[in-house]
C-alpha cells in the first residue's frame, strides 16, 4: 500500500503527524518502538533523511527519544501530552463553533447528552468509529 | 570535505556533436543525486566519463582518482546497473557468483547468496531463462553485496512493472543504501525517484541546467496556478514557463520570492518533472 502524500505539506511534516496520529490511536505506547528510519525510506521509497528529519520533529517536541544504537522510542506520556494539547485544541478552537451552533439551533444540554448516551447504549461496548 | 566527484569543465564530442558540453558540478558522500535529462541529452556519456569508460576534455576526479587512467582502481570501490542488459544469457547464476568473487575483492557470495534467496530466481537457471525483472533483481543482489563506496543506476528499471520498480527502489533503500554510500541515477520515471533524492541535476543538449539539492528547490522554484486575468500581472515579473491547466495558467518562476505573488493565485512547489519541463523547454522558447 502507498500512502498518498499531499502536495501542500513537505513530506517530513507528513510522517511526523502520521506518527501523532498512531500514537493517539493508541497503535504506538508509552516505550514503543518507531520502525527504522531504513524500513520506513525503504516502504515508501522515501529518502532516510526526509524520515529522520520527521523523526527529529517528534525528539523535538518531546514525543519520541532517541536511545543510542537501538532506534527511536515513544516517551512515556507521550499519548497523555498529545491527548492534552488536542483536548485543549478542541476547545480552543472547535468547541466555541461547536457552541455557537447548539445555541443558535436552540438545543438544550441535557437533549444532547440523552442522545449521546441513548447512541452508546444501543450499541454494546460504545466503542465505534 | 572533498567531494565524491568532481567534474570541472568536462566536455566530450561524439565527431561534430558535443555530446558533454562543459559541465562542473560536485557530488558529496552519501547524496542520492538523480540526474535527469531527455533522450540524447548527454547523460550516458557522462556516466561513462565518470566509469571511465570514455575519456573527456576538463578534470574529472571520482573517489580522488582519475577515472579514465585509473579505472582498475577506481572499479574496486565503483558499481554499474545499465540500461541494457550486460549479464551474459548464457550464464547460469551460481557461475555468475563465482566469476564476481573472482574478479571483484569486495563482493561478500554469502551476501548475494543470502538477498537471492529472497528471490524466485534458482542458482542453476541461465541468465536467459529469468524473466526481464529476474535479471534486474540478480543484477541489484549481485551489486548490493559489493562494497562500493558509489553506485550508479542508468535507467535501471526500465521495461520492468511497477512491482518490480518498486520492490527496486525498496530493496535498494533497505539493503543498500547508508550514509557512507553515494547513488547516482538516472531515468525516465521520475516521479518514481522524486522522493528519494537529495539532489537533483537536469541536463539537456550536453549542458546542465539545473543542479540543486531538494531541500532548496522550495526557495528557488515556484510554481502559480492563476486565472488569465491575474496571469497578465505574473508575467511582469518574468516566469520561466507556462502552461495551460484546465483553463488556468501554471507559470513557473525562478529566484522570486512567493510574497510578490501573494493574491495573485495559488502558490506551490513545482514537483520534478513539471519543474523539468519548464527549464528544458523554457530555455528554447
Amino acid at each position: 500500500m502507498d500512502p498518498k502524500w499531499n502536495e501542500d505539506l513537505p513530506i517530513y511534516r507528513q510522517l511526523r503527524d502520521r506518527v501523532v496520529a498512531m500514537i493517539l490511536e493508541g497503535v504506538l505506547g508509552d516505550g514503543d518502538a518507531l520502525p527504522s528510519v531504513r524500513n520506513v525510506a525503504a516502504e515508501y521509497r522515501l529518502n532516510p533523511l526526509t524520515v529522520l528529519k520527521g523523526y527529529q520533529e517528534l525528539v523535538d517536541e518531546g514525543l519520541v527519544e532517541k536511545k543510542r544504537g537501538r532506534g527511536m522510542f515513544v516517551t512515556d506520556g507521550a499519548q497523555k501530552q498529545l491527548l492534552k494539547d488536542e483536548r485543549q485544541r478542541f476547545i480552543d478552537k472547535e468547541w466555541p463553533l461547536v457552541a455557537a451552533t447548539i445555541e443558535r439551533l436552540g438545543l438544550e444540554a441535557d437533549q444532547l447528552l440523552q442522545e449521546i448516551k441513548n447512541k452508546k447504549s444501543s450499541k454494546p461496548g460504545g466503542k465505534d468509529d | 570535505m572533498t567531494s565524491l566527484v568532481s567534474a570541472r569543465n568536462v566536455s566530450k564530442s561524439y565527431g561534430a556533436v558535443r555530446a558533454v558540453d562543459d559541465v562542473s558540478f560536485d557530488i558529496e558522500k552519501g547524496c542520492i543525486t538523480g540526474l535527469i535529462g531527455p533522450n540524447g541529452a548527454g547523460k550516458t556519456t557522462l556516466l561513462k566519463a565518470v566509469l571511465g569508460l570514455t575519456d573527456c576534455q576538463g578534470s574529472l576526479s571520482v573517489l580522488g582518482l582519475d577515472p579514465f587512467r585509473q579505472r582498475k582502481e577506481l572499479m574496486q570501490n565503483i558499481c554499474f546497473i545499465a540500461d541494457v542488459a550486460v549479464l551474459p544469457r548464457w550464464i547460469r547464476v551460481h557461475q555468475l557468483l563465482d566469476f564476481v568473487e573472482a574478479v571483484h575483492i569486495n563482493f561478500s557470495r554469502e551476501r548475494a547468496e543470502e538477498l537471492l534467496a529472497r528471490t524466485k530466481i534458482p542458482a542453476k537457471a541461465k541468465v536467459q531463462e529469468l524473466s526481464k525483472g529476474m535479471v534486474t533483481q540478480l543484477h541489484l543482489s549481485i551489486i548490493t553485496a559489493i562494497d562500493a563506496k558509489l553506485l550508479i543506476l542508468d535507467e535501471p528499471t526500465l521495461g520492468l512493472d511497477i512491482i518490480f520498480r518498486k520492490d527496486f527502489y525498496s530493496n535498494l533503500l533497505g539493503d543498500y543504501f547508508d550514509e557512507e554510500r553515494t547513488i547516482v541515477i538516472t531515468t525516465h520515471q521520475v516521479e518514481e525517484i522524486e522522493n528519494l533524492l537529495t539532489d537533483v541535476m537536469f541536463i539537456n543538449d550536453g549542458r546542465l541546467v539545473l543542479d540543486a539539492s531538494m531541500d532548496a528547490l522550495p526557495d528557488q522554484y515556484v510554481e502559480l496556478l492563476a486565472s488569465s486575468e491575474n496571469a497578465d500581472r505574473a508575467r511582469k515579473l518574468n516566469p520561466i514557463f507556462e502552461r495551460d491547466v484546465f483553463g488556468k495558467k501554471v507559470l513557473t518562476f525562478e529566484g522570486i520570492s512567493r510574497d510578490e505573488l501573494t493574491g495573485l493565485g495559488e502558490v506551490r512547489t513545482p514537483d520534478i518533472a513539471d519543474l523539468f519541463v519548464a527549464k528544458v523547454k523554457g530555455a528554447t522558447a
